[in-house]
């Protein structure tokens, strides 16, 4: 074996699930003793079998859930007061059915794109810098035996591992097996940037796995038995909620414990419900947010006017997020569901930093100088990538905070909302220490460099909301706008490689009951549309600079539009007394131009049973490019072998936006409906509800 | 003394001769309309208490008790129907006296759905008569402003049965909690007359929650309707899987609520604005009906209280008839044509109880004016009810049957109504209360 095999680790990890199902069953058992009486139990076994179209089995998840209630009114002088759990336990079997797509035995060996040096090259075949004709040789690179799990050891010369090629720990090799070329799932890449991922998990495959510890550094019972991990997922919600019924005729109420609070008026698009992160591993972004939220310890707190002499509805809540920060679950290189292809980057990357790896079509200096062309490289460990995920630990000034006002006048149904939170979703620093691959003895923050760090910036929003009613076009409208302060974005013109932006997002959602009598007579169909926009206020775009020797310049900054669109309709209709359900479920992404179609039929059998099929249908292929910062030039021994050692003035140069591909940015202008155009399914789901 | 003197006031006034039909009631007719089994009582021939009407008697001694889809369906036997004794149920003195003290206030405006003048009691207490175009809408605002639930109630437990006509099947139990308050005219229970902080000037509140089965469990509806018939009621849904509060399309008012044979529009009976309908009176009809004591029914044990309520029973044709005794009361016949000709009914026929004014009985005909759907809400009188409930001077809720003859589908209904509980009060009928009750 080229690369160890962590058996006992996952075997101890197996035997923690079993420990932690145990746990659950006890304390759900010793809650129930206690709490028995007049316990409200109900549930659900569900089976969710999805067949992906060339992949095969992409999902069979065994889900049980169990959802308790008690009704202790009184109880600390409350006026009401009310227990509520909810636990559920998931096994996804996809990663035993179908390993050879996501499991232990995912991924094989692979070629990476040569640009004009040749045909493609395995794994660890590319190219070395090379510095007046010889290479630099170090830090180790692809194929050096034996390879590493290196880290990289910086700011002291005590650090002869990294300096001479030597691993930090004698233990994984790097090689062209258990890999797929990142993107290579969408199609032609077009002569852009791509390198390795390992998709096997990390208790098979460590590669990668380091430097995203505790973010996506799953292993298979992780990623199987996913309500089982150390934050206890499968303790979806244990929460008191009550009230006080106070002398003036008001109410003063609260909820305190695991929870889902949720802000907003509309479905799909997160604009005001963003107290909660989400996790995309489960169904990307197609489960109900009821199912894929993360429950997070927090505290509630709602005065409640009820009617007043100017209000219909008045109340005042503050919301405090006192559990420790938690991103939202993107998904994991090698898991059937990854939003925007994120896990398979950042994997990718952290094996870069991690390990070195291949890098396809790349700007190679000629011996004498300038550019020989675009081929494989191979980039040691500690020169590109992901160093560290810095999740916020956890401490009172972490925590995070929002107040909302909420209310109904003259039939308006309104909402203000304030909240003091962070980016979800990472946002990746540039200008990080790493090493200058022509000479591995320069180690410091070089501009315009691909190492990072993943970070998640605070993030202040405010916001508001609308429902109402009119009546001429019998339609109810549900509106929610926020501004953001804080948000990062990838940006190719800056040297950290991110720059902040203000962003404003809008929905718009229309729903309206109409008969079709050729349809259903008895019955109305549902419309329901919706229009979501984005607007980044200091979005940063511009072209680039003819640089010598380089294709013409192209746009450089921000990947993600200044401006996009996106559009979803529901059409819902009733049968059999509600117990068939057709419906069927569109979204367009404007910018991208990718669309999604999705139909299912709802079978509720009887009061137990529950039978759904779905389709998810893609309807339009292709990728879009972005600058892909191949053109910068970061180092000074770069600057020094284009210019045939004349200068190291070049170093700290931007990309001049003229080499584009898919990779790493393309996918935030496709966005989930296009990075996903390849993951056509049926999805069949039975439930039994108790 | 004050009462005396408005009630003084009003005999003077009802004295008075009143253009057209808005100004003449007397106080002999506040005690017919509330007492009308003080002045005249049925002739039922050998429709007598105890009898059962079957397919083989029902020409001989029914057939004139019965409307249309009743006879019908006990000439094809499936149902039969046990007469009871004739029970008064007089309401609350309270309302009784507030008809009284505002006698003759309250006048049609212009366009159907204006009432001018209202106060409180029933609006007009004079009985129907043919010649008076508007004789209709007037019976569908003592409806209104009837008691139903007193000034507030609750059923809770609400069961309702999707059920199988041909099979007998329950494809689905629906276990819910039903509330209803009364922000205007209120006459029995304070604030009186009004709630106070009131801006968007509401009637009435309807707010319902589903705790059973697990699909729909957390749904909730909240109706605001408003004191202005011609403002359309504003309607909430909150979806437990959403975890939110969608405000509802009107349309959805007249769809099938939670895939049950009933709309929104049906619930009590009629559950729209007035103006929503044209309203034509159509002649007292004495009926058969679904009144009974219910303390005298056979009595199921399917559910358990705690306090030892039971509830009615169902049987005939799948198990869409309640298992009751029938009376034969005095009825108004009130047709009720949608005005929106988009409206999936074509019409309803509506037996209004002239001493109650409960609706009790209504057919419900399709765009075609073909029989669609047949609609019986049981009640009785307080005393035969739980304790809470005794001495209210309120009719009380105790089950219902929605058959839909055309699909031969039905939704039952078993209910523990309490009138005036604690529980409710204006602060449950919120936006924000759905979100505080919701997961």
């Amino acid at each position: 074996m080229p690369y160890s095999v962590e058996k006992k680790g996952g075997e101890s990890r197996a035997d923690s699930m079993v420990v932690c199902m145990a746990l659950a069953v006890l304390v759900a058992l010793s809650s129930f003793q206690v709490l028995a009486d007049d316990m409200e139990v109900a549930g659900f076994v569900e089976n969710a079998t999805y067949n992906r179209e060339s992949y095969g089995i992409s999902k069979f998840r065994n889900t049980a859930q169990a959802e308790f209630a008690k009704d202790i009114s009184g109880a600390f002088n409350t006026s009401s007061l009310r227990f509520n759990a909810t636990l559920r336990v998931t096994y996804d079997g996809v990663y035993d059915l179908n390993d050879d797509q996501w499991g232990n035995k995912a991924g094989g060996s692979i070629m990476l794109e040569n640009g004009t040096f040749g045909p493609p090259v395995p794994y660890g075949g590319g190219a070395k810098f090379a510095v007046n004709g010889v290479p630099t040789g170090f830090p180790p690179t692809l194929g050096f035996p034996p390879s590493t799990d290196f880290t990289p050891f910086f700011g002291s010369p005590q650090s002869p591992n990294a300096m001479f090629g030597l691993p930090n720990v004698d233990s994984l090799n790097n090689p062209n097996e258990g890999l797929e070329v990142l993107g290579a799932h969408l199609g032609d890449l077009n002569g852009g940037v791509t390198f390795g991922v390992p998709v096997q998990p990390c208790n098979k495959d460590k590669r990668g796995c380091k430097p995203l510890k505790n973010y996506m550094d799953l292993d298979k019972n992780e990623m199987a038995w996913s309500d089982f991990n150390d934050q206890q997922d499968w303790i979806r919600e244990f929460y008191l909620a009550g009230n006080y019924d106070l002398k003036s005729g008001n109410q003063l109420g609260f909820k305190l414990g695991k929870q889902q609070i949720v802000w907003g008026r509309t479905d799909l698009f997160r604009v005001l419900d963003v107290i909660n992160p989400v996790d995309y591993s489960r169904n990307n972004i197609y489960d109900e947010l009821e199912d894929i939220r993360i429950p997070q310890w927090m505290a509630e707190l709602e005065y409640r006017w009820g009617a007043t002499n100017f209000f219909d509805d008045a109340n005042l809540s503050f919301v405090w997020n006192f559990d420790k920060f938690r991103p939202a679950n993107l998904g994991q290189a090698g898991q059937p569901y990854q939003i925007l292809d994120a896990g398979s980057l950042f994997r990718g990357l952290s094996n870069c930093w991690q390990n070195g790896c291949t890098v396809s079509n790349f700007p190679i200096p000629g011996p004498e100088g300038g550019l020989a062309g675009l081929g494989a490289v191979d980039f040691g460990p500690g020169v590109i990538g992901i160093r560290d995920v810095d999740l916020p630990d956890w401490s009172l000034s972490n925590t995070q905070f929002g107040v909302k006002f909420e209310g109904l006048i003259n039939e308006i149904g309104f909402s203000l909302n304030f909240l003091e939170t962070r980016q979800q979703l990472p946002s990746l620093h540039g200008d990080v220490e790493s090493i200058d691959p022509f000479n591995p003895f320069a180690i410091a923050n070089y501009d315009y460099a691909l190492a990072f760090d993943v970070e998640f910036p605070r993030v202040t929003l405010v916001g508001g909301s609308l429902d109402l009613y009119w009546d001429e076009i019998k339609s109810a409208f549900r509106i929610e706008v926020a501004g953001t302060d804080g948000e990062e974005f990838a940006d190719t013109s800056t040297p950290e490689l991110y720059s902040e932006s203000d962003v404003i997002r809008w929905v718009v959602g229309w729903d309206r009951n109409t008969f079709i009598p050729f349809l259903n007579k008895n019955r109305a169909f549902l419309i329901s549309a919706q229009a979501f926009g984005q607007h980044l206020l200091d979005h940063n775009e511009s072209l680039g600079a003819v640089v010598p020797g380089l294709p013409p310049p192209g746009k450089v900054g921000m990947a993600e539009n200044e401006d996009n669109y996106l559009f979803t309709l529901l059409i819902q209709g009733w049968y059999m007394n509600d117990r068939l359900n057709p419906q069927l479920i569109m979204a367009h992404d404007y910018e991208s131009g990718h669309t999604t179609v999705a139909p299912a039929i709802e079978w509720l059998l009887d009061d137990n049973w529950q039978f759904t099929l779905r389709a998810n249908y893609k309807l339009n292929d292709g990728v879009s490019k972005w600058d892909d910062n191949r053109a910068a030039i970061p180092y000074p021994g770069l600057s020094a072998a284009l210019t045939g050692g004349a200068t190291t003035a070049l170093a700290g140069t931007p990309s001049n936006g003229s080499l584009r591909g898919v990779n790493p940015l393309g996918r935030f202008a496709d966005g989930p409906l296009g990075m996903a155009q390849e993951e056509d399914e049926i999805q069949l789901t039975i439930r039994y509800r108790f | 003394m004050k009462v005396y003197s408005k009630i003084l006031t009003g005999f003077l006034l009802s004295g008075l001769a009143a253009s057209g039909w808005a100004q003449d009631a007397t106080m002999e007719d506040v005690e017919r309309s509330f007492h009308p089994y003080d002045f005249e009582t049925p002739q039922t021939g050998a429709l007598q208490p105890g009898v059962v009407v079957t397919q083989a008697n029902v020409d001989e001694i029914a057939k004139d008790f019965l409307d249309e889809g009743m006879y019908q369906m006990v000439k094809d036997g499936w149902v039969e129907l046990t007469v009871g004794k004739l029970t008064s149920i007089p309401l609350n003195e309270k309302y009784i006296d507030a008809t009284r003290i505002n006698l003759n206030t309250a006048t049609l405006g212009e366009q159907v759905g204006e009432l001018n003048g209202y106060v409180a009691g029933r609006p007009f207490p004079t009985p129907p008569n043919l010649e008076d175009p508007r004789a209709g809408e007037k019976l569908a605002w003592n409806y209104r402003f009837s008691l139903h639930f007193g000034d507030s109630g609750a059923i809770g437990p609400f069961y309702w049965k999707y059920r199988d006509m041909e099979s007998g099947k329950v494809e689905k139990t629906l276990k819910m909690e039903f509330n209803a308050y009364n922000w205007k005219h209120r006459t029995l229970e304070p604030p009186i007359p009004q709630v106070e902080d009131n801006p968007g000037d509401l009637f009435r509140t309807i707010y319902m929650r589903v705790d059973e089965p697990f699909d729909v469990k957390n749904t909730q509806l909240l109706i605001h309707r408003y004191d202005n018939d011609l403002k359309r009621d504003n309607a909430w849904l909150y979806l437990g899987f959403q975890r939110r509060v969608r405000r509802l399309a009107s349309g959805q008012i007249t769809d099938a609520f939670l895939g049950s044979d009933l709309m929104i529009e049906d619930f009590e009976g009629y559950n729209g604005r007035i103006s929503d309908m044209q309203w034509t009176y159509k002649g007292v009809r004495w009926m058969l009906v679904p009144f009974y004591e219910h303390n005298e029914m056979v009595l199921g044990d399917e559910f358990k209280e705690d306090d030892g309520f039971q509830y009615i029973t169902f049987g005939g044709k799948g198990g869409c008839f309640p298992n009751i005794t029938w009376q034969v009361r005095k009825q108004y016949l009130l047709e009720a044509r949608p005005v929106d000709s988009s409206h999936p009914v074509g019409h309803r026929d509506i037996f209004l109880d002239a001493q109650t004014f409960a609706f009790s009985r209504i057919n419900i005909y399709d765009r075609g004016d073909k029989l669609w759907k047949m609609w019986f809400i049981n009640q009785g009188p307080d005393y035969a009810s739980m304790p809470a409930n005794q001495g209210r001077g309120v009719p009380v809720y105790d089950g219902f049957g929605m058959m839909d003859i055309q699909a031969m589908h039905c939704t039952t209904a078993q209910m523990r109504t309490e009138i005036h509980p604690e529980r409710v009060t204006p602060k449950r009928f919120t936006p924000q209360y759905m979100r505080a009750v919701g997961k």
